[in-house]
């Protein structure tokens, strides 16, 4: 596993295979709108998909690429989810800013955070990230003036957005607010792509493969992991941003734990070490909770069941085990 | 190469097994999207899973059962009505989610929700935006036809001020001015919580409050401080299963010898889950199933006993009304159009064998809120002649007069 390091320092070219998967997701998810009702969807849940599998690649950024485990990242979702909504019930109804107070809100308690807590590491590193979002959780639900409590803050709606030469209507067209969102994915995935793609990138699969190596070349591991932690907890923040967009609304949910749990699995459902791997996890889980719930009370046992079945079967996730044949 | 195992129950075996199981499950819209005409779609969101799901099951029962009734008659204007039900898991995200479903995805044309008054709230939003007439069959916060009202949003059950008002004289004879309260933290719990101030200031009497999670299970701590405090009554104001579990404790302390309990709502469905040394103090009841003399009464509390084997409850009846009720509006506008409903339903009567009470009952043209009567007094053990029988009226009162429109701070407008 450490060769694979040591012989691929610099970040490889796109080759024809690579350019090929990279078209066929960007067509699926401009076609997404045309095709999704096919399979039982509708727009509002590409919308949907897109954002949480924004997030979840966020997430993926630190679990798939730098190897550290945080079971506490909707903190920096749900802050980004209040953030956007805040700015736009109680300053302006502007989505632009909403969305850029979302990422400097995340991004700012990702930043102090990650700088408290990079020296823990296991356990201990994931036990932490789940204490601190139970205090951002225990703040958004007791701050009752503010937050609206348990009820979530409501009385906001996104903007529409006035180009100068168009206005583009994201309150009441949903496809007009799908592109609008996947516009946003695409500058965050593309951003994020070239960050792994550069020295800083393939320092961070450094420490994944090996730290006591990374460490012995003298890579500073603690302020790789700190940037790491703020990128992601960043490009979080901005997918939190836009599901307050998407529901206009903000909830303590989005805080929970138990979100930080369904980011995880949709990152191992698709393939944690796999780049487009948490958007087709995402993908699945969405679907599946969105049409298993509609037939059964029970949709939690299926969802559970489906992870057991891939996490047994498909160890890689789903994109994993097709890269692998592909590679084969 | 691989080599092919013969025989077995390999994982090749089982993954195909689960493909071919998957793909027929994802056949099947298609089928039955075929065989629709052009019935009328009611969409219900209730938090089928959670700590009030139990109310939830009786509501979305009593719903069923009009359907059916309702279909049996020949549908509405020869139309088949089609219930579609979705479970909002108790979480406001998701509740929003599925009423956007409903709207986008199945085209429903009114929506219906939630238990949970912050979900309903929510999700009544959402049906304003996209001019969608939404009944709320038993949320109780109060904003929602008060300082919140909506043009389209209708609610059965009561506010929390119509039940609070409704009980306070009477469990301040029974007991005395100085209660403890634990209530939810959540826009139930505070509307609740407000409305008892109200009342209780107002007669002079005194109070201490705690506000615990809305599922909460655990409350010895807050026991330990009700015992402390020397109340003459416990307010339970929790809903579901965290009452269920509180009046349990109430009883395990040994508090119900020290004080009284007291509640605006101790459902049936949590009466009938408790201990019969927790089924006790005083209440109001919404609707109550034994009712002597009140025609179709009996034939209701009938049909349900048949359909599920469960006493009705005002859940049932509050499903039973949303939907009945929709059916009227939509007979009366002869159209499906959010603003023509609404128009319709402002000041509408219910027809006795959906009113079940002896009084008129009517959506208040002003905040779009219900108006029936308030049935008021104790809880206690099953009688011997039922099982169900664990409710004595002592009081009845009417809802208009405990909160009169020019009370519930609602200005309501219609879209131009």
């Amino acid at each position: 596993m450490s060769a694979t390091v040591m012989r691929a320092p610099a970040a490889q070219p796109l080759d024809r295979h690579r350019l090929l998967v990279l078209g066929l997701v960007w067509v699926i998810l401009l076609l997404c709108p045309f095709w999704i009702p096919f399979i039982g969807g509708y727009t509002s849940l590409g919308t949907r998909i897109l954002v949480l599998g924004l997030a979840a690649m966020s997430l993926n950024f630190l679990i798939g690429f730098t190897g550290i485990v945080s079971f506490g990242h909707a903190a920096y979702f749900g802050l980004g989810v209040y953030g956007c909504g805040l700015i736009l019930r109680y300053v302006t109804a502007s989505t632009p800013l909403g969305l850029v107070a979302g990422m400097l809100l995340g991004g700012l308690a990702g930043t102090i955070i990650g700088a408290l807590i990079t020296k823990r590491r296991g356990i201990y590193f994931a036990m932490v990230t789940i204490a601190f979002q139970q205090i951002f959780y225990f703040i958004a639900y007791k701050w009752n003036g503010l937050t609206g409590g348990f009820d979530g803050l409501r009385g906001f709606t996104r903007a529409n957005i006035n180009l100068g030469f168009a206005n583009l209507d994201i309150i009441k067209n949903d496809y007009v607010f799908y592109y609008f969102v996947l516009f946003v994915f695409a500058i965050v995935a593309g951003v994020m792509g070239l960050i792994l793609r550069s020295p800083f990138g393939r320092t961070l699969l450094a420490i994944r493969e090996n730290e006591r190596r990374a460490r012995f070349l003298g890579i500073n591991v603690e302020r790789h992991i700190w940037l790491a932690f703020t990128i992601s907890a960043i490009f979080i923040a901005i997918a939190g941003g836009l599901y307050a967009l998407l529901n206009n609304f903000a909830d303590p949910s989005s805080l929970y734990t138990d979100l930080s749990g369904e980011l995880v699995i949709m990152c191992v459902l698709g393939g944690i070490r796999v780049f487009w791997g948490p958007l087709l996890g995402a993908a699945v889980y969405v679907v599946l909770q969105d049409w298993i719930s509609s037939h059964t009370v029970n949709w939690m046992f299926f969802v559970g069941l489906i992870f057991v079945i891939v996490v047994m079967f498909f160890p890689r996730g789903l994109l994993g085990i097709l890269r692998r044949r592909s590679e084969a | 190469m691989v080599q092919r195992k013969s025989g077995g129950f390999g994982r090749r075996r089982v993954l195909q097994g689960a493909a071919a199981i998957g793909a027929s499950q994802l056949a099947a819209p298609f089928i039955v999207s075929a065989l629709g005409e052009t019935p009328i779609k009611i969409g219900f969101v209730d938090p089928l899973t959670g700590s009030l799901s139990i109310q939830a099951v009786s509501e979305v029962q009593g719903a069923k059962l009009a359907t059916a009734e309702i279909n049996k008659k020949g549908g509405v204007m020869g139309r088949e009505l089609q219930l579609l039900v979705e479970d909002s898991a108790n979480d406001v995200g998701t509740g929003v989610e599925k009423i956007r479903k409903l709207i986008d995805k199945d085209h429903v044309n009114i929506t219906m929700g939630d238990v949970n008054s912050g979900i309903a709230y929510a999700i009544s939003q959402v049906a304003t935006q996209k001019g969608i007439l939404h009944i709320v069959p038993g949320g109780h916060t109060d904003p929602i036809t008060g300082t919140a009202c909506a043009w389209n949003v209708f609610r059965v059950c009561n506010t929390t001020m119509m039940d609070a008002g409704a009980v306070t004289g009477l469990l301040i004879k029974k007991y005395g001015k100085k209660w403890f309260m634990i209530s939810p933290d959540y826009a139930y719990g505070h509307s609740l919580k407000q409305s008892f101030q109200h009342y209780l200031t107002a007669a002079g009497g005194t109070f201490e409050n705690v506000y615990m999670p809305i599922s909460a299970s655990d409350y010895s701590a807050t026991l330990i401080k009700a015992k402390a405090y020397k109340p003459d009554v416990l307010i339970n104001n929790m809903g579901g299963l965290a009452q269920i579990d509180l009046a349990k404790q109430f009883v395990q302390f040994g508090m119900n010898k020290d004080m009284g309990m007291g509640a605006t709502l101790y459902e049936l469905e949590a009466i009938l889950a408790v201990p019969p040394a927790a089924q006790s103090g005083f209440a109001s009841m919404e609707w109550w199933w034994d009712q002597p003399g009140v025609p179709y009464v009996k034939e209701f509390v009938a049909a349900i006993y048949n359909a599920y084997k469960k006493p009705a409850s005002a859940r049932h009846w509050f499903g039973y009304v949303a939907i009945h009720s929709a059916k009227l509006a939509v007979e009366k506008a002869k159209s499906l159009e959010g603003i023509k409903l609404a128009h319709a339903m402002e000041g509408m009567e219910l027809p006795p064998e959906v009113a079940l009470q002896k009084k008129k009952v009517y959506y208040r043209a002003g905040d779009h809120e219900l108006m029936p009567t308030i049935f008021a007094g104790e809880v206690h053990p099953p009688a011997k002649d039922s099982p169900y029988d664990v409710f004595t009226t002592e009081k009845w009162v009417d809802a208009n007069k405990v909160l009169p429109l020019a009370d519930t701070g609602c200005h309501m407008k219609f879209p131009a």
